[in-house]
């Protein structure tokens, strides 16, 4: 698989805004997600979804997802934000999805409609659906650290 | 009538605290569910809350047996984002680290796969195997386990008596080839318990998306380091171990052949070590906007980490998907018309950890 027919396969899927290729990996952003398109898009390319990462935006806002597709030699980041604090589910496509977005919902409030199972993977008893969302959006930024030549004086 | 088993979150079967409910009819298991989350530690959160030095110290603390794999990771990841290119000797260090782990873990694997069937003197001689590793670890880092060898642009210090260590490798081949080896795969008792047990195929593979000795030992032939070469892999060269058999012996025998190629690229990347410095930039790195999305072979296989800089003094978002959170799973998919004793086994066979899984 060359870097060329990869950005070329995704061309084509529903909700594409924006394709950068650069020298070992894809970023394909959407706007909104199509799953069923998506896994067979991956399907035919024989990609493997690797990992899911989503990132919350605002404490009350939505939440960014990156789709981490593995092909043999390269990485494939599919991109899209939640709308209304939701996404349609890839699990029922491809099952690697399914503990990747039960965590993202645990975590970060994420609806995901067509998911088989949302019960909490991560989230200990007590804490309610989100609790990190807060916490990550307003996570402390420590000042940089004083030079080592100033701390002599 | 069936009835359901709980194994876990804490038992004797299983290495770290999670959750395996087993449905069975008599001794056979029809189905079992997993349930993790008992080690949460939300690593992820606090890596925002670190500056870029700090979070490699963090990060080591994901696992507390491929603890080099994270730190070394994390650091590649900055310097994917900052341009910056560890120089050669520190490259070759870091392979020799992350080889000796590799080591370490497969050897604590086996040993626990040694006990988890019964085999109490093959459980023995894998850990006084292990003990050659660890000793060459502390030799070498300072520390049997969170080396801290690694920093953003390269490594913290060098790697002193390396004809010591490959006087400790050759030993550990002896050992591997002459015991454990035959232990495993010769042994009647041993292969009763691993022939045809925990049966992944090769279709369920890819649709569970495992990765690493796993994925390897179901036909699957993936492995970072071939792959996608990093550090001096591409140089050493590298041939990934491959089975069919698609049960725990599989897994086992994978693993194995994996230990004897570790050694052979220790000892050549000792051979080959080039002169040069250890890191490419002194004191505090800067990370510019960006991201950038890393994987590399762990021991239990792909880890993967997503880092996003806002030019800050600390990460913006740190995402660690581990080799654990995409096997365990699997579990499901080989425990169905297995015996209900040899739960132990199969479980084991995927190396779960949960330290990892949670973070």
């Amino acid at each position: 698989m060359t870097a060329v027919t990869l950005p070329a396969a995704f061309a084509d899927l529903p909700g594409v805004t924006g394709v950068r290729a650069s020298a070992n990996s894809l970023r394909i952003d959407l706007d909104h997600l199509e799953p069923a398109a998506l896994a067979a898009a991956v399907a035919r390319l024989g990609l493997r979804l690797g990992a899911v990462t989503g990132t919350p935006l605002a404490p009350e806002g939505e939440t960014e997802m990156v789709y981490h597709f593995v092909a043999l030699d390269r990485l494939v980041d599919v991109a899209v934000v939640s709308r209304g604090r939701s996404l349609p589910s890839l699990a029922p496509h491809l099952k690697p999805a399914v503990w990747a977005e039960r965590e993202i919902h645990d975590l970060f409030d994420v609806a995901f409609p067509g998911h088989p199972d949302l019960s909490p993977l991560m989230r200990p008893e007590g804490f309610a659906t989100g609790m990190m969302r807060g916490p990550m959006c307003g996570a402390r930024r420590p000042s940089a650290p004083v030079p080592a030549a100033d701390l002599s004086e | 009538m069936s009835y359901t088993i709980p194994i876990g979150p804490y038992h004797p079967a299983l290495e770290e605290p999670f959750k395996v409910k087993a449905v069975c009819d008599g001794e056979i298991m029809r189905s079992a569910t997993i349930e993790v989350g008992f080690s949460f530690r939300g690593i992820e959160l606090l890596c925002q809350k670190r500056n870029w030095m700090e979070v490699v110290t963090l990060v080591e603390r994901v696992c507390g047996i491929c603890s080099n794999t994270h730190s070394m990771i994390f650091c590649m990841a900055a310097e994917k984002i900052a341009g910056i290119e560890a120089p050669k000797r520190a490259e070759f260090v870091r392979t020799i680290v992350a080889e000796l782990e590799r080591l370490h873990s497969h050897l604590l694997w086996a040993g626990i796969g040694a006990e988890d069937i019964g085999f109490r003197t093959l459980f023995m001689e894998c850990y006084a195997a292990r003990e050659t590793v660890m000793d060459q670890l502390e030799r070498l880092t300072g520390n049997r386990v969170n080396y801290g060898m690694n920093r953003v642009g390269g490594v913290n210090r060098d790697l002193g008596g390396l004809p010591d260590l490959v006087a400790a490798m050759a030993d550990l081949r002896r050992r591997l080839t002459e015991v454990v080896v035959p232990g495993f795969t010769a042994n009647p008792t041993a292969r009763a318990r691993l022939v045809g047990v925990g049966p992944l195929t090769r279709d369920q593979a890819i649709e569970w998306g495992v990765v690493g000795p796993v994925a390897r030992a179901s036909g699957l032939d993936i492995d970072v380091r071939r792959d996608e070469p990093y550090l001096a892999y591409a140089e050493l060269g590298f041939t990934p171990s491959l089975r069919t058999d698609c049960d725990v012996f599989a897994r086992v025998v994978v693993r194995v052949e994996e230990m004897l190629e570790s050694i052979r690229l220790i000892e050549a990347a000792a051979a080959a070590m080039p002169d040069g410095p250890l890191a490419a930039l002194d004191g505090w790195p800067t990370i510019p906007p960006g991201e950038a999305t890393v994987r590399i072979e762990a021991p239990r296989g792909e880890v993967l980490y997503h880092v996003v800089s806002d030019g800050g003094p600390t990460p913006a978002r740190v995402k660690i998907r581990t080799p654990s959170f995409v096997n365990i799973p699997a579990i499901e998919a080989m425990v169905p018309g297995q015996q209900l004793a040899d739960l132990a086994i199969i479980q084991a066979s995927v190396d779960p950890c949960i330290s990892c899984t949670d973070r």
